[in-house]
């Protein structure tokens, strides 16, 4: 199996210096485990990313862009190129300019289907499939059984990334994209940045003026709408679809059926 | 007369057989430390000092068992003296002078002795931190060459050297005798062999100049290979240094790990590095690693000496906290540490297979150059009202203080707060890095991370290049260790002074005027890496005794303290073991009915700090200090 890891320039949340988002090292320890893996990078610099070659990766692909430009093309490209059975990326950026859009954009510009969050991948029993391992959050997961080439985001509670070591840092390679990568200009109208302000979570359904207690058990599941519903295991389909239709009525979405004549 | 011009050159042609072949067994040996990688060695000025190290520094050492020192002294006084005299009786005028066999008689009569009292350790029962094995024959040869070495020379000296007790008496020696020359390659007298050279070839040879010669050498990171992975990847007089290993088990009685039932014991750890470059080493005869399994993989020079399939457990290798109190105590001047250190470097560095909870520890260091990845700004809010000023504004301060990691930890900051108001009563002009202090890299270096060690020291020695001072002052001896010890080689020189040494200083010069606290009763634990890294013991007792408390000492002090856990990335490889090393501290302190525990020394302040159920205080000499200045306004 063939697995493609896509790096950021991310920079450490206390220190701010140059380093290998978590989440992209994590992925790259999910690589490892699946078979022959590579890393690859758009951007200005290779060096930002060299840190990968310490956590296991050997050989790391860099299409050098120039400063803005959109590296979703560039990244289409080269994947298109190398042909994996999975692409793995981080859920989210980490303090660089790339964001947790890329890996969408980049699925959709190769018509790939997007897995998120997943925590764990392996081999699937038929040829060419995958089992990817989602997390729902809360320690919920969910088993995903798919024909490859898939692109899949990789969620915090995977497992945790390798130690870096200087040793495979110094023999990894960093090999650059040669070929015509026409520069696209940046995709995205111009965005308004803004320090980072920890803002209040919105509890969906928190009982306004309510006590601490209750508001605590909207908030972890306990009560409100996460806890209303019947959970109905390998159901009859006719039940099924009772049961789907009384719930899309009661929140709105379907009119009340019509007294039967 | 036949038999007795016979026997005249008989008997000293056995010594030199008895020479000759120790010499092959030697050889053979040597033909093993050559697989081991170049070193420098400084050899006429290590030859030409080797009696004084022998005389001084290993009889220090040995010295601290009076029983092994005084039948060390008689046996191998005797074997020795015994040998060279009548290897010299080949000389025709020495050997047909019979009151020359007299005195070698008496030679070989001390040696006779000696050997006894070596047998005594061994038999009925082996004390039980010596080896068994090929060590038991040990006092049977010795007794038949000296016994046998005896008869012979009384009967040369007294007539009946044609009888028919000679033969026998000179075959009694010469089985002991060759024997114990045949043992140079594998069995006890290598030590003998070994260490005479490794005393000559030690890799640290400052050890014996007196002064602590302790910093871990710098690693060349553009090296092809990095730390040591094979026995082949150690220097030959590294290798040849694990051969003069006598099995004494002293470093396994002063191993904390070892005592807390940790798989680690620094004695089995030696043999395993000579097993894994000698094949045909015999069996282990002495005490296993706690808890730890039989050894097993495969051996030779390029065979892989960690891994949990390999010879030494990756636990062993991570349960060292780098004490260096097997170091103290080894009669061979073996550097157990080093070992322990270059083994962790190849695991670190080549192959990421820290331990798992270290990793996150390394990482931080590695990425916000603090191991708990806190802002480095954030490191002085323990000082919040406390006027702390930063060297940034005025670019020089006659003091740099040194706040070190511990200056997160909420506890520890009570000490840093009393320091830093000691400081300000004896109006001493002193700053802070602030923002500015990265860790040393102590952590990184121990655990085997050269490289971030190495950009922390580097960034370091840069940031302390545009300020101007006259000293640094620690409250951590870890960080004092590596500034004083370990930044030269990066360029950065600077005198590094430990509060405890400054404290005292102010005391002496009438600039603390500390009341008396007799009440108090105080026990003072020594952290490693001041006393044994630094030989630094006596400012601390002498704060104390000028603050007039009661002061008891522990039957483990000193330079023989025993570690209280912290060091060595102990605490974050967390391997685990039957008992906690701090526990087995605070009941030896217990011992000493001490209220209070005296502690110089961030880490040993956590350690101890949490044992549970402690009936004693733990108190940083600092705040000792503060009090007793606060009582004698
Ligand atoms: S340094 Fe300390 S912990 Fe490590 S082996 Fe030696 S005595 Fe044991
Ligand atoms: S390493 Fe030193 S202290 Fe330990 S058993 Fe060998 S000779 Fe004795």
């Amino acid at each position: 199996m063939k697995i493609a890891i896509l790096l950021s320039a991310g920079r450490h949340p206390v220190s701010g210096a140059a380093v290998l988002p978590r989440l992209e090292a994590q992925a790259i320890r999910l690589a490892a485990g699946l078979g022959q893996h590579i890393g690859l990078h758009a951007g200005p610099e290779a060096a930002v990313v060299a840190e990968a070659l310490g956590q296991g990766l050997a050989h790391i692909q860099h299409a050098a862009l120039p400063e803005e430009a959109d590296p979703v093309p560039a990244l289409a490209t080269c994947l298109a190129a190398l042909a994996p059975d999975l692409v793995l990326a981080g859920r989210r950026g980490q303090g660089g300019a790339e964001t947790g859009i890329v890996p969408y954009a980049v699925a959709d510009r190769l018509g790939y289907p997007l897995i998120p969050d997943i925590i764990a991948a392996a081999p699937g029993e038929e040829a060419g499939t995958l089992h990817l391992d989602q997390s729902l959050g809360r320690g919920a997961r969910r088993r995903v059984t798919i024909r490859g080439p898939v692109v899949a985001t990789v969620h915090p509670d995977a497992p945790a990334s390798f130690a870096y070591a200087y040793g495979q840092a110094r023999r990894g390679v960093i090999e650059p994209v040669v070929g015509a990568l026409a520069p696209h200009p940046a995709p995205v109208p111009a965005v308004e940045e803004r320090p980072y302000r920890r803002r209040p979570k919105l509890v969906k359904g928190a009982p306004a003026g309510s006590s601490a207690a209750e508001r605590l058990k909207a908030a972890t599941g306990e009560a409100g709408p996460a806890s209303s519903g019947r959970l109905l295991v390998r159901p009859d389909p006719d039940e099924a679809a009772r049961e789907i239709l009384a719930h899309l009525r009661r929140i709105g979405v379907l009119a009340a059926p019509r007294d039967p004549r | 007369m036949t038999g007795l011009a016979s026997l005249t050159t008989v008997f000293p042609g056995l010594v030199w057989a008895m020479a000759a072949l120790a010499l092959v067994q030697a050889s053979r040996r040597a033909a093993l430390w050559r697989l081991g990688t170049a070193a420098s060695v400084a050899w006429l000025d290590g030859l030409a000092k080797l009696p004084r190290r022998y005389l001084v520094d290993v009889h220090h050492v040995v010295a601290r068992d009076a029983y092994a020192s005084r039948m060390h002294a008689v046996v191998a006084g005797g074997l020795l003296a015994a040998s060279v005299l009548t290897a010299l009786a080949i000389l025709p005028p020495l050997g047909g002078f019979r009151p020359y066999w007299v005195l070698v008689a008496a030679a070989f009569g001390v040696t006779a002795a000696g050997s006894l009292l070596v047998g005594a350790r061994r038999y009925p029962e082996k004390q039980k931190r010596l080896s068994a094995g090929r060590f038991q024959i040990l006092p049977v040869l010795l007794v038949a060459y000296a016994v046998g070495g005896t008869v012979t020379a009384l009967l040369l000296a007294f007539g009946g050297a044609d009888g028919l007790l000679a033969p026998l008496a000179l075959a009694l020696a010469a089985a002991g005798g060759l024997g114990l020359a045949f043992e140079v390659r594998h069995g006890p007298m290598r030590h003998a062999a070994a260490g005479a050279l490794h005393l000559v070839a030690h890799p640290r040879p400052g050890r014996f100049e007196g002064r602590p010669d302790t910093a871990l050498q710098a690693l060349d990171l553009d090296a092809p290979r990095l730390g040591s992975e094979v026995p082949a990847d150690f220097a030959w007089n590294r290798l040849l240094s694990y051969d003069a290993c006598v099995s004494c088990g002293r470093c396994e009685v002063a191993c904390p790990a070892f005592a807390a039932g940790q798989p680690l014991n620094p004695k089995r750890l030696i043999q395993d590095l000579v097993a894994g470059f000698s094949p045909s080493e015999p069996a282990y005869a002495g005490a296993p690693y706690p808890g730890g399994r039989a050894a097993e993989g495969a051996r030779g020079p390029l065979a892989r000496l960690i891994g949990p399939d390999a010879r030494i457990h990756p636990d062993t290798l991570w349960s060292c906290t780098t004490c260096r109190a097997c170091v103290e105590e080894c009669p061979m001047m073996i550097e157990h540490v080093d070992a322990v250190v270059a083994l962790r470097r190849h695991q670190t560095l080549e192959r990421g297979s820290l331990p798992e909870k270290a990793v996150g520890p390394v990482t931080d260091l590695r990425q916000t150059g603090d191991p708990g990845g806190r802002p480095l700004a954030a490191r002085t809010d323990f000082a919040a009202g406390l006027d702390l000023p930063p060297i940034s504004v005025r670019g020089e301060a006659a003091v740099l203080l040194w706040l070190g990691e511990g200056a997160y930890d909420l506890r520890y900051g009570r000490t840093l707060r009393a320091l830093v108001r000691l400081l300000r009563e004896a109006g001493v002009d002193f700053a802070v890095l602030g923002p500015e202090e990265r860790d040393t890299g102590d952590l990184a270096r121990r655990l085997g991370d050269e490289a971030t060690f190495q950009a922390l020291a580097r960034a370091n020695v840069a940031t302390l290049a545009r300020y101007r001072f006259e000293r640094i002052v620690t409250a951590d001896p870890h960080a004092l260790h590596t500034l004083r010890n370990e930044y030269p080689a990066f360029g950065g020189c600077y005198t590094v002074v430990h509060h405890t040494a400054l404290l005292l200083d102010l005391i002496r010069a009438g600039r603390l005027k500390p009341g008396r606290l007799p009440d108090l009763s105080v026990t003072y634990h020594d952290p490693c890496y001041l006393a044994r890294y630094n030989g630094e013991t006596e400012a601390p007792r002498a704060v104390l005794d000028a603050i007039g408390v009661n002061r008891a000492e522990m039957t483990r002090s000193g330079r023989r303290a025993m570690c209280c856990g912290g060091g060595g990335g102990a605490p974050v490889s967390d391997v685990p073991g039957e008992r906690r090393i701090p526990d087995l501290r605070m009941a030896q302190a217990a011992e000493t009915d001490a209220g209070i525990v005296a502690v110089a020394c961030p880490s040993c302040t956590a350690m101890l700090e949490g044992v549970p159920d402690r009936k004693a205080e733990i108190r940083d000499i600092a705040e000792l200090l503060l009090q007793a200045v606060e009582a004698g306004r």
